[in-house]
């Protein structure tokens, strides 16, 4: 079903739709001119003169990192897949902890700005470096494209305008904000939009509860929600399962967005600090998605088709509540989602504007600017020439990917010292043309789940450790070719910087023990 | 008689027109070191042999405890589908009409995960510290 045809079917109230998304657009522009205020410097613009305090920080992964798919389409797939869909958020969530453990104190640590950056500096290599910027762009522009098909279907239901005008709001808010602040006023923005993404699903979600346990309403039905009867897709193997869990867990290692907020971070330690933080945080965050999903299978299963169910979390309250309490409730989900995707946008915006005015514009801030409105400009066009069938999935394909591209390049660069840029080089392009091979193939097979085998669309478990094995036998082939600095990079990434007199800068918060 | 300017970039204001407006701008490739960075122990971790050895010793232990605290979870987390596959029954065992299985993969995993994290950043700032009480002794 496309985005406009769920809007006709299931219209609400118009106003709300419009208050919603003008009170969440001109907040995050107020933000963003607040931001503006206080960013002067290059250092402002890129990694907010890496000032950011643990708990702002974290708050602003979250409200980065909760993108489309974890607003809409956990509780979308919940509704349509049962227990099977719980491993997504799992996966989301727990790809923090594989970062915290692999990666976050060494790239804080390696003192560069951006994936490339990191790939230039411990390989001493530009083709690696512009191998590892066309990556990151490509990550960066497909993960984009689901925050606007979330964009085009919530403004379509909600308002019942074209679904080409979600997109389009949403790259020029995204942009005007980028442009205006950089990254110090997006750090305000993403950390307000993750309190504002909990609360617009919290507060529904107690209304709800207490609506239905005052009226003795059923909640899971007495256990019938739970029942596997209600799903509308074939259950998951057990290949697919593991395979999807790879890709999120050591997905996240890659997205260059997320990694891009940890250089933000003073030092190595309140780098860890942070990831903990976020840990909490989204575990917190995703106990509501569930939540709808579970209700979703009892209040909205005519939601339960391809392409309308991501629209189960702002159909929900409409379902429980009728008249104004009904709208205030969408209002509040719709403002949730609308940030949701205007969050994760501008945190991908801000790291790919970052790689590619480093790359072609020689890192200004005006190149940074027109950096940011090629970033935005491919995506849309990309969306508005594309159907979306299923957030979460096609969210999923994007973790794959970088799992068998970037997370490879920084976990042997970070922990290996028999690393070579032809080995970098050469994992990175198989990862990219096998697992990039699969899905495509898969998507040109068909949506159906049994158009295409499991392995095409699923990859993951097969190409990361691909893209791990040609890395490592090709670093070994060119032993050669090892940096000269390799020690002294590692040395670099790992040794604690030492409590000592601070020049410049406030204070760091004492590191957990 | 005039006095040589080799530093000057621009040309003097009395000389052509007015100055040439030079914007100074640098590839980021490779930023300053993160505020608070103590130049001393790092030198010395990074030029002494000795302190090659002790940061070879932190790099190993610190992937150890990432791999261990790594597999645990992942042991665990693969534990629940096989656990259920092997005693189906525990699929039928509801809390508050809950079914087991929803318990554990959307609340369970959470509180472990934290705990993991949590478990890991004590330790890593713990092998931190024995480094750097290392570095100062030698």
């Amino acid at each position: 079903m496309r985005a406009d045809e769920v809007g006709d079917a299931f219209g609400l109230n118009p106003a709300v739709g419009y208050a919603a998304l003008l009170l969440v657009a001109l907040t995050t522009l107020l933000i963003g001119i607040y931001g503006l205020r206080i960013s002067r410097t290059t250092g402002d613009f890129y990694v907010a003169s890496r000032t950011v305090r643990p708990w702002w920080n974290a708050s602003a992964i979250g409200g980065e990192y909760l993108s489309a798919a974890s607003f809409l389409g956990v509780a979308g797939l919940i509704l349509i897949s049962g227990a099977d869909a719980l491993w997504f958020p799992i996966g989301y969530t727990a790809g923090y902890l594989m970062l915290l453990l692999f990666v976050a104190a060494p790239l804080r640590r390696s003192g560069a700005y951006t994936i490339p950056d990191f790939a230039q500096a411990r390989l001493e290599s530009l083709p690696a470096r512009r191998i590892t910027s066309l990556l990151v762009i490509v990550v960066g522009w497909l993960y984009i494209v689901p925050q606007l098909h979330g964009a085009a279907l919530t403004v379509s239901i909600t308002t019942g305008l074209p679904a080409w005008v979600g997109p389009l709001a949403v790259v020029v808010v995204v942009c005007a904000g980028v442009m205006g602040g950089g990254m110090r006023s997006i750090t305000f923005v993403q950390a307000f939009q993750y309190w504002l993404k909990l609360t617009a699903l919290a507060v529904p979600a107690v209304f709800i509860l207490l609506r239905l346990g005052v009226e003795g309403l059923p909640v899971t039905g007495g256990g019938a929600a739970f029942t596997a009867g209600l799903n509308t897709t074939a259950g998951a193997s057990l290949y697919s399962t593991s395979s999807l869990v790879i890709a999120l867990l050591f997905g996240t290692l890659g997205l260059p967005h997320v990694l891009v907020r940890f250089y933000t971070n003073p030092d190595g330690a309140s780098a860890r600090r942070t990831t903990l933080i976020v840990l909490a945080l989204l575990s917190v965050f995703y106990l509501f998605p569930t939540l709808f999903g579970i209700l979703g299978r009892i209040y909205t299963p005519d939601l339960a088709v391809p392409g309308a169910s991501d629209a189960t979390v702002l159909m929900l309250p409409g379902r429980i509540f009728d008249g104004a309490a009904g709208d205030a409730l969408t209002a509040f989900v719709t403002a949730g989602a609308f940030a949701a995707f205007l969050s994760t946008s501008s945190g991908l915006v801000v790291s790919l504007a970052g790689v590619v005015s480093q790359e072609f514009f020689n890192g200004s801030v005006r190149g940074f600017r027109r950096a940011a409105v090629l970033s935005t400009l491919v995506p849309l066009v990309l969306a508005l020439l594309t159907d979306s069938l299923a957030l979460a999935g096609s969210v999923g394909s994007v973790f794959a990917f970088t799992a068998s591209t970037l997370c490879p390049l920084l976990l042997l660069g970070i922990w290996w010292r028999g690393l070579t840029d032809a080995g970098a080089v050469a994992g990175m392009l198989a990862g990219a043309v096998l697992c990039g091979g699969s899905i495509l193939t898969a998507a040109l097979l068909g949506p159906e789940a049994s158009a295409s085998p499991d392995w095409l669309r699923q990859p993951a478990l097969w190409t990361v450790p691909a893209a791990f094995l040609v890395m490592i036998v090709v670093s070994r082939a060119t032993r050669g070719r090892r940096p000269a600095g390799t020690s002294r990079v590692l040395a670099r990434l790992h040794t604690p910087e030492a409590p000592g007199p601070r020049l410049a800068g406030p204070r760091t918060e004492p590191s957990v023990d | 008689m005039t006095v040589p300017e080799p530093h000057r970039l621009h040309p003097a204001p009395d000389s052509a027109g007015p100055p040439v407006r030079v914007r100074v701008t640098a590839p980021r490739t490779s930023a300053r070191p993160s505020a608070g960075a103590f130049p001393v122990t790092r030198e010395m971790a990074e030029h002494s042999a000795v302190g090659e050895v002790f940061v070879g010793s932190l790099i190993r232990s610190q992937l150890r405890l990432a791999l261990v605290v790594a597999g645990g979870f992942l042991i665990i987390l693969t534990g629940i589908p096989v656990l259920l596959g092997l005693f189906p029954s525990i699929r039928e065992v509801t809390v508050l009409t809950v079914p087991v299985p929803w318990l554990l993969l959307g609340l369970g995993v959470y509180p472990l995960s934290i705990a993991c994290a949590a478990l890991y950043v004590r330790s890593a700032s713990r092998n931190e510290k024995r480094f750097q009480e290392l570095i100062d002794e030698g």
